[in-house]
């Protein structure tokens, strides 16, 4: 006989309806049962007479170690097994793993759970895993719920195992509350338009843009400037491969070009979206050009992809000198100036003055520190590596070593991070070519100054530094230039990160859901990252983003219609009066409205919820007054019995491991 | 999860490697809609990041990462899983790829196989854990570890005794002692391969001792060291089973070194080092744990402030390159090392009681000789397009992740999204050719 079924059929019996008392428990187990009891009785499902009671079971995850070092995972599972309903509660080492998952689909075919509550690691995490594994053993996958018990116990209460076991408890209890009023729902499925958007026609858009083509998906890609290619555009030659960056342009633009599956707009920018996954409605600004004058298209995208790549640092007026000092380049000028000599050139005639010692500057712009650099305009430190740089530098000093031997080179560097693939080869050539290097300590950058007038002709700029390599000796080195290695900051668009609720770092860069789980989506379903909108990447690290976004996107748009969680709002209108309180409060355009309706011989006025644009805020059931309007899900009744659950007194152990033997 | 596959099985893209490369490849390939044979040589997909404790710069623990896609792929109805299963080699003929598979006994038929278990209790028979790093001990018919995929029992035949005890216990009459190895020809139209790295031996440098010394260890020993399920629950050293108080990291310890070969970088010593010398210091709190370093190369997305975060932890970071490594008394090991910090006594001999040597990343596996696919001079498979990083000089050939060069887990991740779109680009084109023609 199941709790359930003993409890239906001693109802009449306060003594053995609760056995504690008898057996002189104490208080705390006896009201505890008595509000989970409480509960029971307001259970939904049976009122409607739907047959059996709940049977609920709970899998309570070890996380290797990590849940189970702080919580004491099997007296957690001893307590809630005592809550009314609650037929099985286990423990495993990886609920995720996928021995984890077959208990759950197996117990639900053997034991026919109805409910099935995971107490792990965050449902941002493995929910979904979960649901699929509810799934697999025929159970609606939404009468799951996801009880966060390693960073809201253990990680939380490290130092407290016996306040995290209880909290622990406790939490589980209020999912029990809220599971039994849960209903079963089906994932909303709406139209998937098959044409994504591409902003940014640099290589990442490029790539993204003729991976989708080559795939049969139309695409239309949109690019602020005249001419694809991005920064590229603005490069020499790529490292490793030392081809022409035009090359490399050339061919991606010819592909997106040539296939009729991409429509490019130049000149363009996307100035609205709205809508959601598989069905974003978007505006696009054409500028004028002499042939055309400025107009405004609109579309209609199932995905949209943001390569909307970086910015070159740009030093403050006076850091290293630059901008009071000519002789003070960044990198992408200095590429500019380097390329622009002319083949035949001899030396070096930079501003009227020959270049015979050009220092290069590693991580201007990048690495910054606290204490050590001032924020920028933004109040922002740059504190991470802009990944590139360091090659860049040692591909552009050998390629000054190798053209003009007669001048040299100096490089002034924290670490040398040439990681990639052929990377270190130009740290180990520019070293052979004689290229000088020297090491400062992050803290202790090194500085630009005027040289003084004693000794101008060694150059007009003098860098000092305290250098590592030679213990610490503080060095003064005239030189003629200075090139700044300036890293990548985030690129700027505007207002599309408030329009399409994008997420961004503390770099400021767009921040992926999770680097790993998911590295090319955002926390908005259908807008994926492609390349260095998302952080510094070099052009390889770029295309395989842009193919993993093009991915992405393919897989979503191999599917005829969208899913969509159905956490939503639904309107009761038996209740509804139609005085649009929610429509008021709603802050998603459209997602609410009043609508007319017949009603015998009546046109009644009622709200209705489109649910593809809901976002299940739940500000709409907040201010009904005749509580017509409840989010599925998340139903008023659901919270109160969870608060319920969490609130409702524990047995003590003791008394627990009685109510074992009783049931 | 599908297992059965035979010669007249001709799926849209075989995935060479189910590690977590080859994983994601095949998840993005079946998702979508592709049909895709994903084989690997072990007894259970997951690969290297399965064996993992936690990974930089979340720290969030390997399995959870890794479990989620483990189990994607053995449910997903787009994918076929063979373990134990070695490519023997790849013919392309008219553009369809020929792959010829060797299936190694596992002396257990998989059929049959319940995953209860018996078989291993029942066993006497141990040998050091492979899954382990060789810490602990594992029996000659195991399931190969806690979250393998498939849980089903294989048996090492190089140390079974033949007792045949675990015949006498198994309940389904799986032990198969006469199993053979099985042949198989899979046509296939884009094969990607995903076959991950190794790393050199701890030998490499023979002036680093490893061979004198148990106390020095590989980097993927102390991540088995600190799992949470790891051999022994908690960081011991291996000789004598002390708490190490005083642990060095030598980085570059097989990379960047023209004297053994590899003159490139291995792109995650670094990153890990720093990793697991935090996890160390929550391990071990009052140990003292060194860095001995060239070039920190923190240069990953959130990888700089992790580094940052590890100095302000208390991680000693040293520049200079270990010259030597020796065994002394108590199984402690003396470390030759020229630094940068003391000018006063640049050469010095420090002591610690483990050693973790950052060993390089080479090839895991050598498919020149046998597919279509060339090599570029450090082994790697070679990438020679400039637009498709993921392209091989085979065409129908991708590669994904660091059997193409040394990658960490993200980067590893995003390539082999970017092979799995290459690849169905290239059937869609070739497809469409073929509806044309």
């Amino acid at each position: 006989m199941s709790t359930n079924d003993k409890l239906n059929s001693q109802e009449h019996s306060q003594e053995d309806e609760f056995p504690c008392e008898e057996r002189g428990c104490d208080e705390e187990a006896r009201t505890w049962q008595k509000a989970a009891h409480a509960q029971l009785r307001g259970n939904p499902t049976e009122e409607a007479g739907a047959g059996a009671p709940l049977r609920i079971g709970i899998y309570i995850c070890r996380c290797g170690g990590n849940i189970s070092d702080v919580v004491d995972v099997e007296r957690v599972a001893e307590t809630v097994r005592l809550i009314p309903g609650v037929t099985t509660a286990k423990v495993h080492t990886f609920v995720c793993s996928d021995p984890g998952q077959h208990m759950i689909s197996n117990d639900i075919l053997q034991e026919n759970l109805d409910r099935v509550v995971v107490a792990s690691c965050t449902p941002f995490l493995h929910e979904q895993t979960f649901r699929g594994a509810v799934a697999r053993g025929g159970m609606n996958p939404y009468l799951y719920e996801h009880v966060n018990i390693r960073e809201q116990a253990s990680w939380a209460h490290k130092h407290d195992p016996e306040g995290a076991t209880a909290k622990a408890i406790r939490m589980i209890a209020g999912a029990v509350g809220k599971l039994r009023f849960a209903q079963p729902l089906e994932q909303i499925k709406l139209p998937n338009h098959r044409r994504a958007l591409v902003i940014g026609g640099g290589i990442a858009g490029m790539k993204a843009a003729a991976d989708l083509a080559a795939r049969g998906i139309k695409v239309m890609l949109v690019e602020t400037a005249q001419k694809l290619g991005g920064k590229l555009n603005q490069w020499g030659r790529v490292y490793p491969s030392e081809r022409p960056a035009a090359v490399l342009v050339a061919e991606l633009a010819e592909r997106i070009q040539q296939d009729p599956n991409v429509e490019v707009l130049l000149g363009a920018n996307v100035t609205e979206v709205s809508g959601f996954i598989g069905n974003f409605k978007v505006a696009i600004e054409l500028q004028g050009s002499s042939t055309s004058t400025p107009s405004r298209k609109d579309a209609t995208v199932g995905a949209i992809i943001m390569a909307t790549g970086f910015r070159p640092y740009v030093p403050r007026d006076g850091e290293f000198l630059y901008r009071a000092e000519p002789c003070v380049l960044t990198m992408p000028e200095f590429i500019r100036f380097f390329q622009g000599l002319s083949g035949g050139a001899k030396q070096i005639i930079f501003n009227n003055r020959s270049i015979r010692r050009i220092a290069f500057l590693h991580c201007v712009g990048s690495r910054q520190l606290d204490g050590v650099h001032e924020p920028g305009a933004d109040g922002r430190l740059n504190t991470y590596c802009s990944r590139t740089c360091c090659t860049t530098i040692l591909q552009q000093a050998l390629a000054v070593r190798e053209r003009f031997p007669g001048v040299e080179v100096l490089d002034f560097h924290q670490d040398i991070r040439t990681y990639g693939s052929g990377e270190e080869n130009y740290y180990i050539e520019a070293s052979k070519a004689g290229v000088l290097f020297f090491r400062y300590d992050g803290s202790e950058p090194p500085t630009v100054q005027p040289t003084s007038s004693s000794r101008i002709k060694e150059g007009a700029l003098t860098v000092a530094v305290k250098d590592v390599l030679t213990w610490g000796q503080e060095l003064e080195v005239p030189v003629d230039m200075v090139v700044l290695g300036t890293g990548m900051v985030a690129g700027q668009i505007g207002d599309l990160i408030d329009q399409i609720k994008l997420a961004t770092g503390e770099d400021g860069f767009l921040q992926e859901v999770h680097p790993k789980l998911r590295p090319v989506e955002v926390a908005v379903n259908g807008v994926l990252l492609a390349g260095t909108a998302q952080g510094p990447m070099n052009i390889a690290e770029t295309l395989a983003a842009a193919g993993a976004a093009a991915a992405k996107a393919a897989s979503m748009f191999a599917r005829e219609d969208v899913e969509l969680n159905p956490y939503v709002a639904q309107v009761d209108p038996t209740r509804c009066c139609g005085e649009a309180e929610c429509v008021t409060q709603c802050s998603y355009e459209g997602a609410l409205k009043i609508v007319e309706m017949q009603l015998d011989d009546e046109v009644i006025r009622r709200a209705e919820v489109n649910a593809g644009l809901c976002v299940g805020c739940g500000a709409c059931v907040a201010v009904c007054p005749h509580r017509a309007i409840d989010l599925n899900g998340w139903r008023l009744d659901q919270y109160e019995a969870m608060v319920d659950g969490i609130a409702a007194d524990l047995p003590s152990t003791a008394c627990a491991s009685e109510l074992v033997n009783i049931h | 999860m599908n297992t059965h596959v035979n010669s007249d099985f001709t799926p849209d893209a075989l995935v060479i490697g189910a590690g977590i490369a080859g994983l994601q490849s095949a998840l993005d390939l079946a998702d979508q809609g592709l049909q895709v044979l994903l084989v690997e040589r072990q007894p259970s997909i997951g690969g290297h990041m399965i064996a993992l404790s936690k990974v930089y710069p979340t720290l969030d623990c390997a399995s959870c990462i890794t479990t989620p896609k483990m189990s994607a792929a053995a449910h997903h109805p787009n994918i076929t899983i063979l373990t134990n299963t070695e490519v023997e080699g790849i013919e392309t003929r008219d553009e369809v790829h020929h792959v010829r598979l060797l299936q190694k006994p596992t002396y257990v038929n998989f059929d049959k196989c319940i995953g209860c278990r018996l078989c291993e209790y029942a066993c006497d028979t141990e040998y050091p854990d492979p899954f382990e790093e060789g810490l602990g001990s594992v029996k000659a018919i195991a399931v190969p570890f806690t979250n393998a995929i498939p849980q089903k029992a294989v048996l090492n035949a190089e140390v079974c005794g033949t007792c045949g005890s675990c015949a006498r216990v198994c309940p389904t009459g799986a032990i198969e002692y006469d199993q053979q190895p099985r042949r198989l020809m899979i046509r296939t139209d884009a094969v990607i391969v995903a076959s991950g790295f190794n790393l050199n031996a701890l030998t490499v440098k023979p002036q680093y001792n490893a061979q004198r010394s148990r106390n020095i260890i590989s980097p993927l020993m102390l991540e088995r060291l600190l799992a949470p399920h790891g051999p022994y629950g908690r960081v011991l050293r291996p000789s004598d089973g002390k708490m190490p108080s005083s642990i060095a990291f030598v980085q570059c310890a097989g990379s960047r070194d023209e004297s053994i070969g590899v003159s490139y970088c291995s792109r995650v010593c670094c990153m890990y080092a720093i990793k697991q010398a935090m996890l160390l210091s929550g391990a071990l709190p009052l140990a003292d744990i060194t860095i001995y370093y060239m070039d920190i190369r923190a240069f990953g997305k959130g990888y700089e402030q992790f580094y940052q975060n590890a100095k302000a932890m208390g991680i000693n970071f040293v520049r200079g390159k270990v010259a030597r490594i020796n065994p002394v008394e108590d199984g402690d090991l003396s470390l030759h090392v020229e630094t940068t910090e003391d000018a006063e006594n640049p050469l010095q001999e420090r002591r610690h009681d483990l050693v973790v040597l950052a060993q390089g990343m080479i090839p895991g596996w050598q498919p020149s000789a046998t597919t279509p696919v060339t090599c570029s001079a450090n082994g790697f498979v070679a990438a020679p397009t400039l637009t498709a990083p993921t392209a091989t000089t085979a065409p129908g050939i991708f590669v994904a992740g660091t059997a193409a060069g040394p990658k960490d887990i993200v980067d590893t991740i995003a390539e082999a999204g970017a092979a799995a779109m290459q690849a169905s680009q290239y059937l869609y084109q070739k497809r469409s050719a073929i509806l044309v023609g």
